[in-house]
């Protein structure tokens, strides 16, 4: 599916879910959106992270709410497979999705100003080296007796101040590749926006509005 | 083809007195190579970064391409008529693999998408690397990253095209034949190449007129004054006269079928390695050999294969904390070694750790002074010269004197004067406290009292060098 419709979509979804309490509409997104991460061959690890994780803060919110005492079991099985829709919907959408494809998508499909469009491509490459560069940090400062953690000032003072320099780099590396703010370009690879993206994601909402429906009280 | 002209140009940095280039004016000419030479911090990337229009010019039309201001020229254009290759191999690029980025580049341009692959397979032939389209840019290799950057220069098919140190990390056969990819840019296509090296060696069959800049002036010299500095260049020799072949030595560090590689790409074959305590031992080998990776593997923050040790126990068995206290690196990069704001915390943060007893407030004084950095302590660290950075980076970590201090570097981008100071500080403190130092450097000379064991990495292996002990 064409990415820039599957963000839609997903955020669509989402939102829909946050304002209504149908746990038989969760239940089902759940369950497709897993079977649509085995059929992307989603890693078992990355299945294990992303059921292990939302498991441990919906089952504390539900705990917590229970011992409140003033909610009603309906809505603590709504609550608990929201956090799960949530997760699995982000999961599926960042599993299955090429961010240079994304990227591409969003600035031919959705129009979205090319300054924008690399510059989230950029921090997303740039992840793996924020990684490094907090590891390089920490080593530096244990080896200088101290210390830091993930909540010391001193790590992010530093990781900003790498960022800044960083940022700078990727602007001179962009304009000396020929990249000119607002400027036209263009595709070498065009991502296409077919007919049955459309279909799919009508077909899809409605579905989650025929569900949500029936399932109001 | 263009000329570029530069018609008195002054440029001062923010915040700076002193103006980093000084009313200069130069032509270079259409379809030649220029070679750009001068001392570090003399002002060739300040040059190089105002004509290839990344910084913004103090008053528009004082850097002139056939006539036309840079600013003049449509944006979409500007990358036909002035690319640039950075010194940093790594930071010029936006994309993943090195296809994707030769697109993103033509795709600026407004190249047809019809002619995109066409013009992608001719410039990686040109340069010789159609083997590499499909890599990832961040897993090549220093000299590899350089070729493709000039790939996607001769893609975009600039007219000028600018460099600045791009052999600073490479070895020489790759530098070899990237100059001559250059020569035939120039020869064959007409274009104008403009280089910034302090490294003169290989240029005399190639280069006329020689530009020397410096304290922001310009001179160009003339075709016999350019052979005549071409001659009397000699790169650095290494002259170690104390360096035996190790021993009956205490080992500190002891790797075990030891395999240092980034993916596919093996740096060191699997041996292994013993590394010696009290001594100061000195690792030489190309640029992009591994050396480095070898240190950040030394300290836990690389991966290796096989095992390592440190005093007969495997390095990953011992604490984070205790392991850090034992076995220090000295980073190549200085910013990577501060966690402070200014001079007197960072050093106040070295000595509350550190060597206390040893590194007496007189001493830490009288060091600050040899090397002239006593007035500077209440200044912001990074507003401090490179070279300052790295004579305070190099005081931090000799005052927390760890068993072990690994020095990638550390003599980078100083002066001669300070060069000396630095080595005779680390060759008493070395006696002194009986450091185990090791220490990877480019510049050689100066080294001689200091280092008495020499490793040495070729083709993938590190072996000891010197007269049996």
């Amino acid at each position: 599916m064409n990415p820039s419709l599957k963000l839609a979509l997903v955020i669509l979804i989402a939102l829909e879910v946050s304002f209504t309490q149908v746990w038989t509409v969760n239940v089902a997104l759940i369950i497709i959106s897993l079977i649509l991460m085995f059929v992307g061959h989603v890693k078992w690890k990355r299945l294990l992270w992303l059921t292990v994780v939302p498991l441990f803060f919906a089952s504390a919110l539900v705990w917590s709410l229970a011992l409140q005492g003033t909610t009603t079991h309906h809505f603590l099985i709504v609550i608990f497979t929201r956090m799960f829709v949530y997760v699995y919907m982000g999961g599926l959408f960042t599993q299955t999705t090429n961010p240079l494809t994304l990227t591409r998508s969003l600035e031919q499909n959705a129009k979205l100003p090319s300054k924008f469009a690399y510059g989230f491509l950029a921090a997303f490459n740039l992840m793996p080296k924020i990684q490094a560069e907090v590891a390089t940090i920490k080593a530096a400062a244990l080896m200088r007796g101290q210390v830091l953690h993930v909540w010391s000032p001193q790590l992010y003072f530093k990781v900003i101040l790498a960022a800044m320099n960083w940022s700078d780099q990727l602007a001179a590396a962009m304009t000396s590749h020929g990249f000119v703010e607002g400027a036209p370009r263009t595709h070498a690879v065009t991502v296409a926006l077919r007919a049955r993206d459309w279909w799919l994601c009508g077909i899809s909402l409605i579905l989650v509005q025929v569900g949500l429906f029936i399932g109001l009280p | 083809m263009a000329t570029v002209a530069v018609h008195s140009l002054t440029f001062t940095y923010p915040k700076r007195s002193r103006p980093v280039l000084d009313d200069l004016n130069v032509t270079f000419p259409s379809g030649k190579f220029s070679l750009l030479t001068g001392v570090s911090g003399g002002g060739k990337s300040t040059l190089l970064k105002l004509i290839a229009g990344l910084t913004p010019l103090p008053t528009a039309g004082s850097i002139t391409f056939d006539d036309q201001p840079l600013a003049e020229i449509v944006p979409t254009k500007r990358a036909a008529t002035v690319a640039m290759l950075f010194q940093e191999p790594s930071t010029q690029f936006t994309m993943d693999t090195v296809k994707n980025e030769l697109r993103f580049a033509l795709e600026n341009q407004c190249v047809d998408p019809a002619d995109i692959p066409a013009k992608i397979t001719a410039a990686l032939d040109f340069i010789g690397i159609t083997d590499l389209q499909d890599r990832l840019l961040m897993q090549l290799s220093g000299g590899e990253q350089q070729k493709v950057a000039l790939a996607i220069i001769v893609a975009m098919d600039s007219d000028v095209i600018l460099l600045d140190e791009p052999f600073a990390s490479i070895d020489p056969p790759t530098r070899l034949a990237l100059l001559e990819k250059l020569v035939a840019l120039c020869t064959k296509r007409g274009k104008t190449i403009i280089l910034a090296d302090h490294d003169l060696s290989n240029y005399d069959r190639w280069v006329d007129h020689l530009a020397v800049l410096d304290m922001g002036k310009l001179t160009l010299l003339s075709p016999a004054d350019t052979q005549a500095r071409f001659a009397a260049f000699t790169p650095d020799k290494l002259q170690l006269t104390h360096v035996t072949l190790p021993g009956e030595l205490p080992v500190s560090l002891q790797g075990t079928q030891l395999r240092l590689g980034h993916g596919e790409r093996e740096l060191l074959a699997p041996q292994d390695l013993a590394l010696f305590a009290h001594q100061a031992t000195l690792i030489t080998g190309p640029n992009g050999s591994g050396k480095s990776t070898l240190f950040r593997a030394l300290v836990r923050l690389g991966k290796y294969q096989g095992r390592l040790t440190y005093d007969g126990t495997d390095i990953q068995k011992l604490p984070r904390k205790q392991y850090a206290r034992s076995v220090g690196l000295m980073f190549q990069a200085a910013s990577s070694q501060f966690l402070n704001v200014t001079v007197a915390e960072e050093l106040a943060l070295s000595r509350k750790f550190g060597n206390r007893d040893y590194f007496t407030a007189e001493r830490v004084q009288d060091l600050l002074t040899q090397l002239n950095l006593a007035e500077h302590t209440e200044q912001i660290i990074y507003s401090l010269s490179s070279g300052q950075q790295k004579k305070l980076q190099l005081l931090c970590m000799l005052i927390m004197a760890p068993a072990v201090l690994l020095l990638d570097e550390p003599l980078k981008g100083l002066d001669f004067a300070s060069i000396q100071v630095v080595m005779r500080i680390l060759t008493t403190v070395q006696r002194d406290l009986h450091l185990t130092l090791i220490m990877i450097s480019h510049q050689l000379s100066g080294l001689d009292d200091l280092i008495t064991l020499h490793l040495a990495l070729a083709d993938h292996h590190l072996t000891y060098k010197g007269a049996p002990a």
